[in-house]
């Protein structure tokens, strides 16, 4: 998994995935794909919201 | 030589002469400036008045606010206006003009009149608001959308004011456990300098624009609230243009300057500002829950139809077999009926007619025999009566034939005159037969002659 994808390009994926089941329109296996796909996202956002980005920090600390 | 002044002398002359001149209190329009109060309560400033268009700096004068005046008019002022009595603000007072030797020109504040200084203050916000608007910058910060998560926070701030703390600490507090990341950049939030000081700040934070997802100005509260720096053209247009959405959180209850009209998002005080972002950031991770719920729900809910549909599938398989089934069978059954009932049909019809046959085969045997037996009594009638006409021809054939026997017998023949003549035991039929010399026997009815030939001819007779 990416971590270079942003937090709106991970919900938008997520949202486009719900969607996509809302729907009914997806095959059983491919469903299984999807559902693993979006636990990750949901991970990755979940992440963004409480868990320290030490990249960030430390690009935020080095700032002049 | 004429006679000349010693300087107190002369400003004694023109103390005498203002005095004289303008002897009570007049009702002044200035802007302040270089607001300050000192340790026993006197404030100290100074008047200008800027020329309209240039904003060039065209008259000064010292000001003073008596401590005992001063502690009346300073809170009513800014009861009134909801602005401190601070610098860079038109005023309508009421002043004494007054000269002193020492200390030289200044003007006594007695009272004040906020309701002029309201008016400007309006005035100059709707003035820069209509200047925003041709710009066409006005509503451009508010129209962005602040990314989320709203968690990375470029702070324009006072590092000392009590205000940034509080901001702090509410985000750091904030009851969801989000992280978030607040960077400062230094500026003067009060005073003559706080404009261009918080434009650098701005001019900063731009270029490391990407890192965060908005900018905070926030303020200390604090008693004073000078806030005409936040009604500045410069200042708003810059914050209306910038490319991340701005929140202003200046620290004051009753106005709204132009800063907080650009703004993306107004807030209060700081830790209002800070209690936006929490909210923002609650909102994003509560809209993450719910679409974490609908995923489990709907994919619940896409297996359980899944399922349903199987059993359905299932079921009408089932059904359908059997419904199948029961019809193949009962078509099966209803055609051995027929077929039991066709062959036992085809049967009868085949016996009946065999049946038929056997009648007629009968009859027609019957039938048959008699006309045998009938022509073979015809036959046996005819041959019986042929066999009796034979016989009968037969007897008179026999007769005759016997008849005839006795006539041409040897004896007879004989008796009638005819001779055999024999030669070597041989009866003689040809004349050829005979030679001269030959003897021959002639027989006749009552014995024989034997006579040598003498000749013979070949002379037939009969």
């Amino acid at each position: 998994m990416s971590t270079k994808i942003n937090y709106t390009q991970a919900k938008k994926e997520l949202e486009e995935i719900v969607q996509s089941i809302e729907a009914g329109e997806l095959d059983v296996d491919v469903l299984t794909a999807k559902v693993k796909r979006a636990s990750e996202l949901i991970a990755l956002c979940k992440e963004r919201l409480t868990k320290t980005d030490k990249e960030l920090q430390k690009l935020l600390e080095d700032m002049a | 030589m004429e006679s000349s002044f010693s300087l107190s002398e002369l400003n004694r002359q023109v103390r005498g002469a203002i005095r004289d001149s303008l002897p009570g209190a007049y009702w002044l329009r200035a802007e302040t400036s270089d607001v300050r109060g000192n340790q026993s309560g006197h404030c100290y400033l100074e008047f200008v008045e800027k020329d309209a268009h240039t904003q060039s700096i065209i008259a000064r004068a010292r000001g003073i606010i008596w401590a005992n005046v001063y502690r009346m008019l300073a809170p009513f002022f800014e009861k009134e206006t909801g602005q401190a009595f601070a610098s860079g603000l038109n005023v309508l007072v009421r002043v004494t003009v007054d000269f002193h030797e020492l200390y030289g020109f200044s003007l006594t504040v007695v009272d004040i009149d906020p309701t002029f200084t309201l008016g400007e203050i309006a005035r100059n916000r709707q003035r820069v608001l209509k200047q925003l608007e041709e710009d066409g910058v006005l509503s451009l910060n508010k129209e962005l959308v602040m990314e989320a998560p709203a968690n990375r926070i470029a702070v324009i701030s006072s590092p000392t004011a009590a205000g940034y703390e509080d901001f702090k600490d509410q985000l750091d507090n904030n009851p969801g456990g989000f992280r978030f990341y607040t960077k400062l950049f230094p500026a003067v939030m009060q005073g003559d300098r706080s404009e261009e000081s918080i434009i650098a700040a701005l001019e900063k934070v731009y270029q490391y624009k990407e890192l965060f997802s908005a900018v905070a100005i926030i303020r200390g509260g604090g008693a004073s609230s000078d806030l005409s720096c936040f009604d500045s053209y410069h200042l708003a247009s810059n914050v209306a243009q910038f490319p991340l959405p701005v929140v202003s959180g200046i620290g004051h209850e009753r106005d709204i300057t132009v800063l907080d009209i650009v703004a993306h998002t107004r807030g209060k005080t700081p830790t209002a500002v800070a209690e936006i972002f929490i909210a923002l950031v609650t909102k994003t991770a509560t809209e993450l829950i719910e679409l974490q719920e609908r995923l489990v729900e709907e994919t619940e809910a896409f297996l359980l139809k899944e399922q349903s549909d199987l059993l359905t599938l299932s079921n009408a398989l089932v059904h359908r077999s059997s419904l199948f089934l029961q019809r193949e069978f009962s078509t099966v059954q209803e055609l051995t009926v027929n077929v039991r009932h066709l062959f036992r049909q085809a049967l009868q019809k085949e016996m009946i007619g065999l049946q038929q046959i056997t009648v007629n085969l009968k009859h027609s045997l019957r039938q048959v025999l008699k006309e045998e037996t009938t022509a073979l009594q015809q036959h046996h009638i005819s041959l019986q009566h042929s066999l009796r006409e034979g016989l009968r021809d037969e007897l008179h054939f026999i007769k005759n034939v016997e008849q005839f026997v006795q006539m041409v017998s040897p004896e007879n023949v004989l008796r009638r005159g005819y001779t055999l003549s024999i030669k070597n035991g041989k009866v003689i039929t040809s004349s050829k037969d005979v030679q001269k010399g030959d003897t021959i026997v002639t027989r006749f009815k009552d014995g024989s002659v034997d006579s040598i030939v003498t000749g013979t001819s070949s002379k037939e007779i009969v």
